[in-house]
């Protein structure tokens, strides 16, 4: 009686199953769906970091997208040329130039900024933020708690010894994770700038230059200098802070020389010999990993 | 008269008084994962009163045709549904795909996220098993009854988590604080919905 059950069960579930089986494989058959080659050729030549820069969820909805033409081949800010090029190609479609965009920190101050308080929380610039307006005196300063860190699918970003996030411009590929990440980019202390961008100020409060000097030995003082020094006019102190015009900037270099603060420094993939090893951390930054493993590859740097 | 009332009220136990989501939590994960935007979860909700109905409709027929007279319905059921549960929902994916890419579109993703979802699951099996909704009196279905009472349980689906999602999305800009921002305000949320709901009960009778 119990096996003449277990029988019976396994023949209706074994029916069940094979009905299923037999429907399901001939409708794959029939309702065979072709989907377009090309979104699988594009596809695998996008970077797959899934890291939503171009404004779509994934690669794979950007492949669709790519194909259908309602985004440029030049979409993919990660992929740069490259990816636009190998776009353009699986797609038959003409090759254009991307003006390549990377990240870029304004801010010099790290362990040299003054603290509100001992923070002792969870170790992230999001979490600390919250807690008061963060433990930074400075209001645009960086943290330096890593949270770009933490958001770079590309692994392009390092604490250095100073407790600043600094971007390796080799493997930054301008996906601005780290713009959103930061809790503080959306006031600019982190900025997307052209690729070829040569100087960069370090330096992100609009404080008065008293105030500011009062909690962090490495701003901006506002004195013009480096507005009167550039030969090019593309330095100018904005509300009291330096900014570049990447537009007219050639990169020579003058403002950083003449800088009391050496809060300007040079910076980009374009610069021949960057002041310091990485990002034109700037001469004061000492050794840091980045460097040595930098050193280790082989020392190529752009 | 008589079977129109007793349809009408079948429809209204499941859509309200016995409502799926909020008084009785089943099929939980997708009111709190789909109803953070208005547009997910009418998307949602019309793909369960789809994919709840054929469910039902299968399983009824599967039961009363092989389990039952087999005698292995009792123990056999949970195993048999979800099969035939998931073998039609992948069957219909690929139809709708091929026939009718609009309605792919709008559904199609959230077909597979369904398949043999608990809410599915506990409907087929109270449409043929006794004693899971009394009214009263043990009962069976048939197969007229169980199509009323599934897609009434659907329905229910849909307005529950429809309104929770309209509900979120209001808070989504109400001054929370800055700790039950999110989910914390989302289960207080469905709380205070499910004592509405709990309230029905009693209604007709039911």
């Amino acid at each position: 009686m119990d096996l003449l059950l277990i029988v019976k069960a396994a023949l209706a579930l074994g029916a069940i199953g094979l009905i299923a089986s037999v429907l399901l494989a001939a409708a794959s058959r029939r309702f065979h769906v072709e989907t377009d080659p090309r979104i699988e050729r594009v596809l695998s030549v996008l970077p797959g970091a899934n890291c939503g820069a171009c404004g779509n969820p994934s690669c794979f909805s950007a492949a669709e997208a790519l194909v259908e033409g309602t985004i440029p081949v030049t979409a993919c800010t990660a992929g740069g040329q490259v990816v636009a090029d190998a776009v353009a190609e699986a797609l038959g479609v003409e090759k254009c130039e991307v003006a390549a965009i990377v990240s870029l920190r304004h801010c010099g101050g790290g362990a040299v900024a003054k603290r509100r308080y001992e923070y002792s929380g969870i170790l992230s610039c999001a979490a600390v933020s919250r807690l008061a307006g963060g433990d930074l005196e400075c209001p645009a300063g960086c943290f330096g708690y890593g949270d770009c860190l933490a958001a770079c699918p590309f692994d392009a970003i390092l604490l250095d010894a100073r407790g600043l996030p600094v971007i390796d411009l080799d493997r930054c590929t301008g996906c601005e994770a780290c713009v959103k990440a930061c809790p503080r980019g959306r006031i600019g202390l982190l900025e997307m700038v052209p690729e070829d961008a040569p100087i960069a100020v370090r330096c992100n409060s609009h404080d008065r230059p008293k105030m500011r000097k009062a909690y962090c030995s490495m701003c901006c003082i506002a004195c013009k200098k480096c507005e009167k020094a550039c030969p090019s006019d593309a330095i100018h102190v904005v509300d009291l802070l330096a900014v570049v015009d990447y537009e007219r900037c050639t990169g020579c270099g003058a403002c950083v020389a003449v800088c009391p603060q050496q809060c300007i420094d040079l910076h980009g993939r374009a610069v021949a010999e960057p002041a310091s090893e990485l990002d034109g951390a700037g001469a004061r930054a000492p050794e840091f990993e980045p460097a040595e493993r930098r050193a280790a590859q082989g020392g190529d740097r752009s | 008269m008589e079977t129109l009332q007793h349809f009408a009220l079948l429809l209204v136990g499941g859509a309200l008084v016995n409502n799926i989501l909020l008084t009785r939590f089943i099929g939980i994960c997708p009111f709190f994962g789909v109803s953070g935007a208005m547009e997910t979860s009418v998307g949602m909700a019309g793909a369960v009163v789809f994919v709840m109905t054929l469910a039902t409709t299968a399983t009824w027929v599967f039961w009363n045709v092989l389990l039952e007279p087999l005698g292995v319905g009792e123990f056999l059921y949970i195993p048999a549904f979800i099969l035939v549960i998931a073998a039609l929902v992948q069957f219909v994916e690929m139809y709708l795909r091929k026939m009718s890419p609009a309605l792919y579109r709008s559904l199609g993703i959230f077909l597979p996220l369904i398949t043999t979802n608990c809410a599915v699951l506990a409907t087929a099996t109270e449409s043929v098993r006794p004693g899971f909704f009394t009214m009263g009196v043990e009962y069976t279905f048939g197969f007229g009854e169980a199509l009323v009472y599934t897609l009434g349980v659907a329905i229910g689906f849909g307005i529950a988590l429809i309104s929770f999602a309209a509900l979120r999305e209001r808070l989504e800009v109400a001054p929370v604080p800055e700790a039950m921002k999110g989910t914390p305000m989302a289960f207080i949320t469905a709380g205070l919905l499910s004592f509405g709901y709990v309230g029905l009960g009693g209604l007709f009778g039911l």
